[in-house]
């Protein structure tokens, strides 16, 4: 796959993700609603990000808690990678910066918990659920879904297919708030970025699934 | 049915909702076998949630693949090191 040392070669002329845009870029892409060339996520940036990620998963995580952080990472490298105005970005960036706090934190609960065995964990449920998510559980954890940061209020009123557009509400990060017409307008750039993402990552098992098969045909290893 | 009450809100028009629906159906991959013609909204909205789905899950199953071969991978290959230098300048 030389297509993705190209792509990583040129990272080093790419600056680091501007801050957030101010509003007004927001409204006049709602009104203009065409294909601006910035909405499409760039590669170069995803490949950025998630490489990071993965070369520092290597060196700190242990092999056990790997898929689980590998997928974390895929959701934040590509939040990252994406437009920092977008709501799902800031919605799953949101969900990671709490998910961590709430790691450090609880893994003394968790020890504590452990020993003690108590029912009733003496944390909110957010560190029930990240706890059991990181620590203890050995079953997959669902997508990450807003229900798992702390319960927040009903959604809003919105015009159009409330049951339908409900369990959309739940797939998209930060769905459960948005209008109907930010709803879709957020899917549509959420569904582009995670088939980049899922690209990203099956060239990357491409690439390292070939690496392995051709250092296994080298004679002098 | 797909009616929509968006005679509620004064500033998102129906046109809007639509142009937006058809781009979201656009990006679907069995956008690319039909006709495009124009989908109900229920089913444009079923099967972008299960296209969303699907994803997860393959990004699931590649975080899983991912993980093994990192585990396996050679650290001294050529392709890890110019990885290792281009993400350390």
């Amino acid at each position: 796959m030389a297509g993705k040392r190209t792509t990583t070669a040129r990272n080093q002329h790419q600056p680091p993700p501007s801050p957030p845009n101010p509003n007004p870029n927001r409204r006049r892409r709602a009104a203009a609603s065409d294909p601006a060339p910035d909405e499409r996520p760039s590669k170069r940036m995803l490949a950025f990000h998630f490489l990071r990620a993965l070369a520092r998963i290597h060196s700190t995580t242990p092999a056990p808690r790997r898929p689980r952080t590998i997928r974390r990472a895929a959701y934040s490298s590509m939040a990252r990678a994406a437009s920092p105005r977008r709501a799902w970005t800031q919605a799953l960036l949101r969900q990671a910066r709490a998910r961590r706090v709430v790691a450090r934190s609880s893994r003394r609960a968790v020890l504590l918990r452990r020993r003690v065995s108590a029912a009733a964990p003496p944390a909110p449920p957010l560190m029930l659920r990240a706890s059991s998510a990181g620590e203890t559980s050995s079953a997959p954890t669902p997508p990450p879904a807003p229900a798992a940061v702390a319960a927040r209020g009903p959604p809003p009123r919105q015009a159009g297919d409330p049951a339908r557009a409900d369990a959309l509400r739940r797939l998209v990060p930060g769905g459960a708030e948005m209008e109907y017409c930010s709803l879709l307008d957020e899917t549509a750039d959420y569904v582009r970025c995670l088939r980049e993402q899922v690209q990203l990552m099956q060239s990357l098992v491409d690439l390292f699934s070939a690496q392995r098969s051709s250092i296994a045909q080298q004679p002098n290893q | 049915m797909s009616s929509r009450r968006s005679s509620s809100r004064g500033n998102i028009s129906e046109d809007e909702i639509n142009e937006l629906i058809s781009k979201l159906q656009a990006l679907l991959p069995s956008s690319r076998r039909r006709g495009s013609g124009q989908a109900s909204t229920t089913k444009l909205l079923k099967e972008t949630c299960s296209y969303i789905k699907s994803l997860h899950r393959e990004v699931d199953d590649l975080s899983d693949r991912l993980s093994d071969l990192m585990s396996t991978m050679d650290h001294n290959s050529p392709g890890a090191e110019i990885i290792r230098s281009i993400l350390r300048s």
